[in-house]
């Protein structure tokens, strides 16, 4: 291992104080610019109103920026928060954080959800939230030490560069002896070259002995993070029990999480074997419902797309324990040992990787054209230890390929690189590009938004065009299903705050497969209530997969059993037992709605919250290219006919897809009104006013803004 | 001769697809995946798909994306 120096700027001691209910009651703020650190406490109102996690992270942020401020302005902060069940070792998925930033990709509110354990430990070590605000022009690590009861923050020098190592080296130094009460929060030199960027998150897995790591992909949090100048920021706390987060009710958190956690361990098994394959079993069933994105998303399916699939993955993963919190029973975050990368830094040494998930598989597997399960490891480990994310670099990365296959840049224009769908190496390179802020791939690294406008500024390339195949919305890259097929998924990916993540809501399969939402009204109530509690899980420092990958045996007896309600109501108890606060499954949704129109009206701060924010780009709606319609030609022509009543006799391919634009556009415009409607929003998609009082968030600043934008 | 759908034990003939086996049941609509042992099968597969003797069949009920 390197040499390397840290040497103390600051010590801030505390009294930690005892945790009530899930809650620290306080939150730390570090400012980097000159090492003020402040303790801020939390009120009974914050509570109320915005919970914990997400909720926290928002209003502090809030309170932290202006409506100018940029992503890399010095009072942008980055807030990080569990919530209040965060930390609790009986209930599957509890070990969750929350981070949010101002994007460096959408320029307003991004928030990530991860796993690891920095969040609990931040929590138990007497913070609810960390903000961390300034920026400096040394490298720093920050240490909040919850069992010596001490902030520190270092200048440091010959650390390494990258997460991987990073990851092991603050770990060893900072674990005296037991490494398991460590985690570190770090990037690496892709996050610095590029606005994609993001962070690493570790838990310790005892069994392999090593630093393990989760990501906060989304939005380039790990960009602001490197511009910041911080290296990493370390937790250290002790022995997690139930007590530790002293719920008000121990024995009913005990009895519900134990049932919760017995039900996974039955099922599981017989259910999507979460605990053997994590996500990978999607590929194929989303590959054989034409879902799979292939090369930049123009195709649903491809004849390789097996050996990028669970059977393939299930022989790679190393075998074992995978929960990347304490007691998660799903355990689903698992990945390759010994792996050896044939290209980069680490070419010819063994690596343990973490993953891949499916969206890594998709991103920079099939999207890529690439259909080799190697590569895309590698694309992964790559990423990860580069601070990169594998989504926005996958999809990005797909965007420049098509514009290369189209001749609308050249081999000229990306540094003699052949960008071919299925050039694996070029894949691997652009990535290694991004990492060194070099040649073609450090404008791949400013995404898919910044990538179209230097494409056609610089090399002439038709910006009509590529605003009809750049898949990205609000900023943000397109995570990995193809939504041409499913009017709901389009809203679940225009109408979403930050930008086109699924994690708002997948409804893919309710919506086409099953066809549970035929009618406008149907489609908006689902993007209502699906946002608003998977929301939920972020207000309270939880991890959704739990919730709808396992599922009861009796779910299919019930009224919606997309809902799954049996979990809904062992969550409602769950929250119950740890705040202490009653509440009733409708509670939980009362509680992010306020939180989610909140960040709603965040974007309208930054200037991103109407109308028109919430556009997609066509091939996220339907078949850009004649070759697209003709990949579905009978799906297509039957919906003209049969839908839109257009007599198709005659017709050139070029002219059936004009007219299925034109359908599918209105369509996707009745969608938002419908929505907008549904959310208690103006027809220009902004809260109004008795939506904002309904929730309690009805603040002098929220109305004032309102009624900047007429809204009174 | 016999396989096991969700743990019930179900007679096996040759030739036996996963059509064959949602045929009999009144909510086969509500299933679009099947996994037969470690494998997920998809509806556009199910009649095409035979199902080995011994095989352990899971209906499975949702599948709830990423
Ligand atoms: S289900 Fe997977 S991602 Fe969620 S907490 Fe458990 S191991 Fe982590």
């Amino acid at each position: 291992m390197a040499e390397y120096e840290m040497e103390s700027l600051k010590t801030f001691n505390y009294d930690r104080p005892v945790i009530e209910k899930g809650y620290a009651n306080q939150t730390i703020c570090i400012d980097i610019s000159d090492f003020v650190i402040s303790v801020k406490p939390v009120a009974e109102k914050m509570k109320d109103v915005f919970i914990g996690g997400k909720g926290f992270d928002l209003w502090l942020l809030w309170n932290a920026v202006n409506s100018t401020t940029k992503w890399s302005d010095p009072e942008n902060a980055i807030c990080i928060a569990s919530g209040p069940m965060g930390g609790t070792p009986v209930y599957p998925g509890s070990g969750k954080s929350i981070v949010t930033t101002i994007s460096p990709l959408t320029g307003s509110v991004i928030d990530s959800n991860v796993g690891g354990y920095f969040g609990p430990y931040l929590k138990f070590s007497g913070f609810d939230a960390l903000e961390v605000t300034g920026k400096t022009s040394k490298d720093i690590v920050i240490f909040i030490d919850g069992i010596d009861e001490k902030v520190q923050v270092f200048t440091a020098s010959g650390l390494p560069d990258d997460s991987y190592n990073l990851s092991a080296m603050l770990t060893e130094r900072f674990a005296k002896g037991k490494p398991r009460n460590i985690s570190v929060v770090s990037t690496g030199p892709g996050a610095k070259n590029t606005l994609m960027g993001c962070l690493n998150f570790t838990w310790y897995d005892l069994k392999r002995k090593r630093a393990r790591y989760k990501q906060a992909g989304r939005g380039g949090i790990g960009s602001v993070f490197a511009d910041k100048g911080i290296k990493a920021i370390v937790a250290r706390w002790d022995t997690v029990k139930v007590k530790t987060n002293n719920p008000a009710d121990p024995d009913s958190l005990k009895g519900v999480g134990k049932k919760y956690s017995r039900k996974i361990v039955e099922l599981d098994p017989k259910q999507n074997q979460m605990a053997k394959i994590g996500t990978t079993h999607l590929v194929s069933i989303m590959n054989d419902f034409d879902l799979l994105p292939v090369n930049n998303f123009q195709y649903g399916r491809h004849p390789e797309a097996e050996n990028i699939g669970q059977e393939v993955y299930g022989r790679i993963f190393d075998p074992g324990y995978d929960g990347c919190w304490m007691g998660c029973t799903l355990a689903c975050a698992h990945g390759v040992k010994d792996f050896v990368p044939v290209t980069g830094p680490y070419k010819g040494t063994r690596v343990f990787v973490d993953g891949p998930e499916y969206e890594t598989i998709a991103g920079c597997g099939s999207n890529l054209g690439i259909f080799d399960p190697h590569s895309a490891i590698e694309m992964n480990f790559y990423c990860d230890t580069y601070g990169l994310d594998t989504i926005s670099v996958g999809t990005s990365t797909a965007f420049a390929m098509e514009c290369f296959e189209m001749g609308l840049i050249n081999e000229t224009d990306t540094g003699g690189m052949d960008l071919s769908f299925g050039n694996r190496l070029s894949a691997l390179e652009i990535v290694h590009q991004m990492a060194r802020g070099e040649g073609f791939g450090q404008i791949v690294g400013r995404g898919v938004r910044e990538m179209k406008s230097i494409f056609a500024k610089d090399f002439g390339a038709d910006p009509d065009l590529m605003q009809d195949i750049g898949m990205e919305a609000k900023g943000l890259e397109f995570s990995e299903y193809i939504s041409k097929e499913s009017l709901a998924q389009q809203g679940g990916y225009g109408l979403a705050l930050k930008g086109p993540q699924h994690d708002e809501a997948w409804l893919i399969f309710l919506d086409m497969v099953h066809n549970f939402m035929p009618t406008f009204e149907q489609k908006a109530e689902a993007l209502h209530w699906f946002p608003m509690f998977r929301t939920w899980f972020g207000l309270c420092g939880l991890c959704k997969l739990p919730w709808n990958d396992v599922v009861p045996e009796d779910n299919k007896e019930m009224d919606e059993p997309a809902k799954v309600m049996k979990h809904v109501e062992w969550y409602a108890e769950y929250y119950s037992a740890v705040t202490g606060r009653h509440v009733q499954p409708d509670g939980l949704i009362r509680m992010s709605e306020a939180v989610y129109n909140f960040q709603r009206i965040f974007n309208l701060k930054m200037g991103f919250g109407q109308r028109e924010h919430d556009n997609i780009p066509y091939r996220a709606v339907g078949p850009v290219k004649t070759v697209e319609y003709e990949s579905r030609q009978e799906r297509y022509d039957k919906q003209l006919i049969e839908k839109h009543k257009v007599d198709i006799a005659g017709k050139s391919t070029e002219e059936k897809v004009a007219l299925l634009r034109k359908f599918r556009e209105e369509l996707y415009e009745k969608l938002k009104d419908a929505v907008y409607k549904r959310r208690g929003w103006n027809n220009d998609g902004i809260p109004t006013v008795e939506t904002v009082k309904r929730l309690g968030i009805d603040f002098p600043e929220v109305l004032e803004l309102l009624r900047v934008y007429g809204v009174e | 001769m016999m396989i096991r759908i969700d743990g019930k034990k179900h007679s096996w003939r040759e030739g036996m697809t996963i059509k064959d086996i949602l045929k009999d049941l009144s909510d086969s609509h509500l299933y679009a995946v099947v996994r037969i042992n470690d494998k997920h099968i998809s509806r556009p597969h199910f009649e095409k798909t035979l199902i080995p003797d011994n095989s352990e069949v899971f209906l499975i009920l949702m599948i709830a994306g990423g």
